[in-house]
Parts: structure tokens; C-alpha cells; sequence
């Protein structure tokens, strides 16, 4: 009785969406966003709707299939411009992936990974873990805390080594980047797979300028008179390409490599960082260096 | 007492339901009216979501903690002359036990999920809440020395022939800093911000997620009816009867408190961090420091 009325109002909610964003994919995306009926959400675990947008590299099937799984069951997939990579949920060639995302939203996919744990149990050393005395190890292929340096202060605190991409929101998208973090701060960086090729599009200044507010909470409408320079800091530029991106100007500068840019950064910064690089850009400077 | 109680009780889903509403004006996501229940319903019949090794007893109670916590903070807010939940002569203090508390809670939902994400979220949020509850208190006993008293009755009567906000007008501002930091909004969001896709929340599904997300907007009721009270006059105002004054404040406080989240830029959390010790702080001593100049004899 009372699932039955919730059911009935249920009816009339947003879809939430997940939206993985590949090839070509960031502009149409974008412009889903102000569109009734769906809400784009950060994480798969708020999300009904799976939506690829944009051709994913096959090298990137295993990290889809994991997210795919991290949505709650029942859960719907759509395509949208992509060829799939597995078998679930329904492509969409057109311009419009409205449709689609209703009709996966009454779907049930069956999971795609078996329900195993992705690393397996490799017992190593007196403590079972791998390691030094009780601390360190790889324990299901997850990196147990172990102190080491931190490279602003000296103080000998835990680091957390872990994989962050391809599809986490707040990265350009493809991205995937091997960190090791000392609490927020990231210590050292290596690119394993670069951004995804975002044509011209995805290189607007609007889109960008939207894409960098939303990391600091604000949509963009008159976001220079609500201080949104001033909360940037000097110093690392972001300010002055949010600025010419806000009068409409395209930047034009590139980002120097990651691995030298991105160590003492504290997370947030290094996001706004990333998200004040034309995507174009970013994926040059992420690419591994051409044979002379 | 059991009367106000019960009112509190009746009165907070509305009021979270009105919460809600606010956030959706101007958003332009549709219908606001109805919009907040439908999406809570939807929200409420997917599943919990499970994660690798959490804590579970804390990944469970979390998100009631903070509920309970909201529930707390109201129930020192008198509704009306002698009406008031928690009688007690040490209201202001029973608040503020309730704000710091707040900071372990949240702690505790990003801490729990045992993921990476949830807990950048949950460090950043105690870095930040620390000086924002700091500063609040300061604020707060500004509140309280013109009453003499730490009683939140005493406060509101302290305010019958003129109120709070105009005796004391760096308060309200700054006591909203705290609104802002404890409801989880805007530029002090540091907990679920979208650069962390979510952050203390990033792992939670279903009526977990429901019940946070009632749980910060029963926070942001409580908060609004405390300014109310303590900047605004509380129940006091003419021709209407009091309750109605104090959900009039709390409306507009309310309202206040969603579009200072929605106007203002998050900063990144060391910049914030140095913008509370160096700036807002000081502020609040000089605040507190001009109202202890004010009632002198």
C-alpha cells in the first residue's frame, strides 16, 4: 500500500543520470543538462541511468564495465553516439538521447562483472599483507597506507597510492591518472591514458567557463561580479585563463607536462587546474612524446 | 514542553519540504512544488548501496545522527512567549554543542564508506568547520551578553525593544557563514562538493542518501529558526500571533541562507581556510568586542 504510493509519485521524478563522457562527447553532454526530465549526477551510485555519450577506447572496457556495476540495481544503459562495448542497454544514433534514457530507466541490465572480488587474496610476509611490519602491503590489490614524506612540510605521514579516472566527473574525461596523495595533497602523478579527443566544440569558451564554475559551485551567469577571480588563487594561472574565458577569449596556453605541474597541489586545486586547459590542449600535453 | 515538542516534530517535514523548494526556484529544473517529494520517493525505493570493508555501524547511523542533531539545535528555539521544547538556561551552549557535533557526523559519512573520495571529503569538511564553529561562537555569545544570559528565552526578551541584527549588524552575516558550513551549501561546501562528485556522499544510495539529504535540510530549518531567534527577534513582532513571526524569520532566513549558497564562489579549501583565520574571525572578535562596548553600563 504505501509502496504503491510511493511508486505513484515516484513516477513524476527526474531520471538521474550518469553520464560517461568519450570521444566528442563533452559538448552534447553539456547540452543535456538544462534538459526537463533527466538530472546529471557525480556518481554512479546516484544514478539510474547509465549514459555513454561519445565513443569510449577499448582500453577503457574494464573501467566502463566496473562503473556500470557501481550503479544500484535496477539499472539502464544507453549509447548515445557510441559503439558499445559490451552487451547491455540500447544505442542511440540521433541527436536526441531523451527517449532512449525513459525507456532505460524502466530497464533491468543483468550485471556485466561476475560478483568476485577484483583482486583476489594474496597473503605475503608475517602479517598477511605484504609490507613492513603492520603497515604497507597490497592486501586485495589495494595499497595499504605507509608513511612517506610529504612534500611541503617533511613530516612522515601515511600516503594513499590509487588510480583516478577515466570517468570521474570532476577530470577532463579519458583522463586517468596514477596519484599518490598525502590527504589532499597530491605528491607525484603518471598519465597512464590521456583525455579523449574533444574537437572544436568541446574547446569553447562558454563551455569551458561553465565546466571550471561548476567545480567551485556557481553556474556562470555574471560569475566576474560574484568574485569568482578573487576565490582563485594567483600564481597558477587559473585565474587568468578563467578570466579570458569569461570575456569569451579561447586560451591559449598550454599546460606543461602533468607530472611536473600537478605534485603539491592540494586536490581541489589541481582540478581547477586541469579544468583551465582547453581540452584540445590538455590531451596534447597528456600524450606520450612523438619520436623525434 | 511536550506541546512544543510535538510541534516541532509536526512542523519540521513541511518545512524541509519548503527547504527543498527553495533549493529548486530559478535552478530551472521544473516543477518545484511537487518536484522534491517525487525525487525523494524515487530516491527512497532504489537500493543501499554496499562498499568494500565499510564501517558499518557508523555508515548507518551517520546520516540519523546528523537528523538528530537538527532535531537538538530546534528544540532551544522558543515558538512563542514561555513555549519552548528544551527549557533550559543554557540553550546557546546546548546549540553549540550541536554545531561542533555536527562536524564528527559528517566526519563519520565520509569516513565510513571506506573510499577515497568520501574521505578527502570528510578531512577538508573538519579543516573548514573548525574555525566556521569558532567563529559562530563568538557570534553567539554577542547574541547573549546584551541578555545577560545563555538562555535562548532570555535572548529573544533581551531583544524587545530593539533587535539583534540591527544592535549588532556584523552578527547575522557571520552567524550565515556558519549556516552555510553546517547545512553543507554553496561556498562552504566542502563535504559533497562537485569536485569530489559528491564527496562524503559520493557512495550512498537509496534511503541512505534520502535521509542525509532530509537531514541537511532539517539543519538548514534549524539553523534559520536559531538566527531568527537570535538576530530577528524570534517570536516577537506585532498584530500576528508569535509562532507565526518566528516561521515568517525563518522563511526569510531561510531563503537567505539558498541564495547566499547559490551567489558565492567555493574557494579552494586552503584559500577558505586562510579567508576564516585571517579575515571572518577577526571580524567576529571585533563584532563581539563593539557589542561588549554597547552594553557597558
Amino acid at each position: 500500500m504505501a509502496m504503491n504510493w510511493l511508486s505513484a509519485l515516484a513516477r513524476g521524478a527526474e531520471i538521474p543520470v550518469f553520464a560517461v563522457v568519450g570521444a566528442q562527447g563533452l559538448a552534447p553532454v553539456e547540452g543535456l543538462r538544462h534538459r526537463p526530465g533527466l538530472r546529471l549526477v557525480d556518481s554512479p551510485r546516484h544514478a539510474r541511468v547509465l549514459l555513454v555519450a561519445g565513443a569510449v577506447d577499448g582500453a577503457h572496457k574494464t573501467a566502463l564495465e566496473r562503473l556500470h556495476a557501481q550503479i544500484p540495481t535496477p539499472r539502464g544503459t544507453v549509447w548515445w553516439q557510441a559503439a558499445p562495448l559490451f552487451a547491455r542497454g540500447q544505442g542511440v544514433a540521433g541527436d536526441d538521447p531523451l527517449p532512449a534514457i525513459r525507456a532505460a530507466a524502466g530497464a533491468d541490465d543483468p550485471d556485466q562483472r561476475p560478483d568476485v572480488p577484483p583482486h583476489p587474496w594474496q597473503g605475503m610476509g608475517p602479517h598477511g599483507q605484504g609490507g613492513r611490519g603492520m603497515m604497507g602491503g597490497n592486501p586485495y590489490g589495494r595499497p595499504m597506507a605507509m608513511t612517506a614524506d610529504d612534500i611541503r612540510d617533511g613530516l612522515a605521514l601515511d600516503v594513499y597510492n590509487a588510480r583516478f579516472g577515466p570517468f570521474l566527473p570532476m577530470l577532463p574525461p579519458g583522463l586517468v591518472l596514477d596519484l599518490t596523495l598525502q590527504g589532499d595533497v597530491i605528491v607525484s602523478v603518471s598519465v597512464v591514458s590521456p583525455p579523449f579527443e574533444q574537437g572544436m566544440q568541446g574547446d569553447a569558451p562558454d563551455l569551458c567557463a561553465a565546466r571550471m564554475l561548476r567545480l567551485m559551485g556557481i553556474a556562470p551567469r555574471a560569475a566576474r561580479a560574484r568574485g569568482a577571480l578573487l576565490a582563485l588563487p594567483k600564481g597558477s594561472g587559473t585565474r587568468r585563463r578563467l578570466a579570458a574565458w569569461l570575456r569569451g577569449q579561447t586560451v591559449t596556453e598550454r599546460p606543461s607536462p602533468l607530472p611536473e605541474a600537478l605534485p603539491g597541489l592540494e586536490w581541489a586545486e589541481a582540478v581547477l587546474w586541469l579544468a583551465s586547459f582547453l581540452p584540445s590542449h590538455l590531451r596534447a600535453a597528456c600524450m606520450p612524446r612523438q619520436a623525434a | 514542553m511536550i506541546a512544543a515538542t510535538l510541534i516541532l516534530l509536526l512542523a519540521l517535514p513541511p518545512l524541509v519540504w519548503v527547504a527543498a523548494m527553495f533549493d529548486r526556484i530559478g535552478a530551472g529544473r521544473g516543477t518545484v512544488v511537487m518536484g522534491p517529494l517525487q525525487n525523494g520517493a524515487a530516491l527512497v525505493l532504489r537500493p543501499n548501496t554496499e562498499t568494500e570493508a565499510p564501517d558499518r555501524l557508523n555508515r548507518l547511523l551517520a546520516p540519523g545522527w546528523y537528523l538528530a542533531l537538527a532535531l537538538v539545535g530546534l528544540s532551544v528555539v522558543p515558538l512563542a512567549e514561555d513555549v519552548v521544547a528544551s527549557e533550559i538556561s543554557t540553550g546557546l551552549v546546548l546549540w553549540g554543542a550541536c554545531e561542533a557535533l555536527t562536524v564528527v557526523v559528517v566526519f563519520l559519512h565520509g569516513w565510513s564508506p571506506n573510499a577515497p573520495l568520501p574521505l578527502i571529503g570528510a578531512y577538508r569538511y573538519v579543516a573548514i568547520a573548525l574555525p566556521a564553529m569558532l567563529l559562530s561562537m563568538f557570534v553567539l555569545i554577542g547574541a547573549a551578553l546584551p541578555a545577560q544570559s545563555l538562555s535562548v528565552v532570555e535572548v529573544v526578551e533581551a531583544q524587545r525593544e530593539i533587535w539583534n541584527v540591527i544592535r549588532q549588524p556584523l552578527g547575522l552575516p557571520l552567524f550565515m557563514a556558519l549556516g552555510l558550513a553546517i547545512t553543507l551549501r554553496g561556498p562552504f561546501d566542502y563535504a559533497d562538493g562537485a569536485e569530489l562528485a559528491g564527496g562524503t556522499s559520493a557512495e550512498e544510495s537509496g534511503p541512505a542518501l534520502a535521509l542525509w539529504h532530509f537531514a541537511r535540510a532539517a539543519m538548514l530549518v534549524a539553523f534559520s529558526a536559531m538566527a531568527a531567534t537570535a538576530f530577528l527577534g524570534g517570536y516577537l513582532g506585532p498584530v500576528l500571533p508569535g509562532p507565526a513571526w518566528l516561521l515568517l524569520k525563518t522563511l526569510a532566513v531561510m531563503a537567505a541562507t539558498v541564495a547566499a549558497g547559490r551567489f558565492f564562489v567555493r574557494m579552494p579549501p586552503a584559500r577558505m581556510l586562510t579567508f576564516l583565520w585571517v579575515v571572518l574571525l577577526p571580524l567576529s572578535f571585533a563584532s563581539l568586542a563593539l557589542v561588549g562596548v554597547e552594553v557597558l553600563p
